[in-house]
């Protein structure tokens, strides 16, 4: 039947055996009639065209690549917003502990010049020296932060 | 002295590693074929393929909604069995699945449009398919009143010429199970197609 020789040029002994199977029969109703059918539906088709198809799919597959590259970008941003909340927590956490004397130091050393700012550091307040550069960190790191997040928009 | 031996066969292992994982970037990233090849198994695909969905769906215009996104999915992906290295029945089974998958999903979701949301070529397109020949016509009914999945079966085997392995594989079902299904349905189809062919059948309705 694929190949169209069903019935004309099958042998008279298939086309009786046919007549007289009911299992037969039906394999022959129903496969005649799925071909006929196939045949006028392929025959009224009007597919679009390729190209079209083909631009989608491109920029399905962009918009896929894209997803891809800024899925591990965005694990980055998040680590690196999580790192800044902790290191502000901490320094926080810090100052509330050992009490805020540097904020005595900042307006001592803002009303002296910056020799003597440079000495009184030298001169043995370690911690000021702490203090200073960590507050130097979370301002860069917040940079940092700030950037990413107006890159991505 | 170890290092002498031991240093070049982690550097072609790596070099190998590195080499796979390129090879896979590359394919998921890059389509199953190029342009021209892609046209040219277009055009031998898409009457079937749309011919398949539109006869199980019973709905033209979702037939050509599914045959586009079907092609789509194919070129996006990753596992896709390439044109040249699998050959072109691999490649339209595939397309078959897929355009399998998205009949499911589509049944499966609950539809909520409304008659409104209907565009007035549906119901042009309904009225012209209501014109076709007789054969068409004959097994239109029989079609309707067959479930999704014998539908499938049935068109997969009778109209495709596809075997119970490839049914198989184009369905999910199990290789096993399609011949009985497909006896079943087969049964119940004819059946249908004899009570419409019966004389009399018409004045009966």
């Amino acid at each position: 039947m694929d190949r169209g020789r069903w019935p004309q040029a099958s042998a008279p002994e298939l086309r009786s055996h046919v007549d007289a199977c009911r299992a037969c029969a039906d394999l022959v109703l129903v496969a005649g009639a799925f071909q006929r059918a196939r045949e006028e539906t392929v025959a009224a088709a009007k597919p679009g065209s390729a190209g079209a198809i083909w631009w989608r799919a491109q920029l399905r597959r962009r918009r896929a690549a894209v997803e891809r590259i800024e899925k591990p970008l965005l694990g980055a941003q998040i680590f690196a917003l999580a790192f800044n909340l902790l290191v502000a927590a901490g320094f926080v956490g810090f100052e509330a502990r050992h009490g805020i004397a540097w904020l005595n130091w900042l307006q001592q050393s803002a009303a002296s010049n910056i020799e003597s700012l440079w000495l009184s550091g030298l001169s043995g307040s370690g911690w000021n020296w702490i203090m200073l550069a960590s507050a130097t960190f979370l301002v860069l790191l917040g940079g940092v932060v700030a950037f990413i997040a107006s890159e991505k928009n | 002295m170890t290092w002498a031996i031991a240093l070049p066969n982690t550097l072609a292992r790596d070099a190998q590693l590195a080499g796979s994982r390129a090879r896979e970037a590359t394919r998921a990233i890059d389509p199953p074929m190029d342009n021209e090849a892609f046209a040219r198994f277009y055009e031998r695909s898409a009457r079937p393929l749309w011919a398949y969905l539109a006869r199980t769906s019973g709905d033209p215009a979702l037939g050509e909604d599914l045959m586009q996104e079907s092609y789509v999915r194919f070129l996006c992906a990753a596992g896709a069995p390439s044109l040249a290295a699998e050959g072109e029945n691999a490649a339209r089974l595939y397309l078959f699945r897929i355009a399998t998958n998205l009949l499911r999903d589509h049944w499966r979701r609950p539809s909520a449009a409304s008659i409104d949301d209907i565009p007035e070529e549906f119901f042009a397109a309904g009225d012209q398919a209501a014109r076709q020949s007789d054969s068409r016509a004959a097994l239109g009914p029989a079609l309707q009143q067959m479930k999704p999945r014998e539908r499938q079966l049935l068109w997969l085997a009778h109209a495709e010429g596809y075997s119970h392995r490839e049914i198989a594989a184009v369905t999910g079902l199990a290789s096993a199970s399609i011949r009985l299904l497909l006896f079943r349905a087969r049964l119940k189809i004819a059946k249908l197609l004899r009570e419409q062919d019966a004389p009399g059948a018409g004045r009966a309705m």
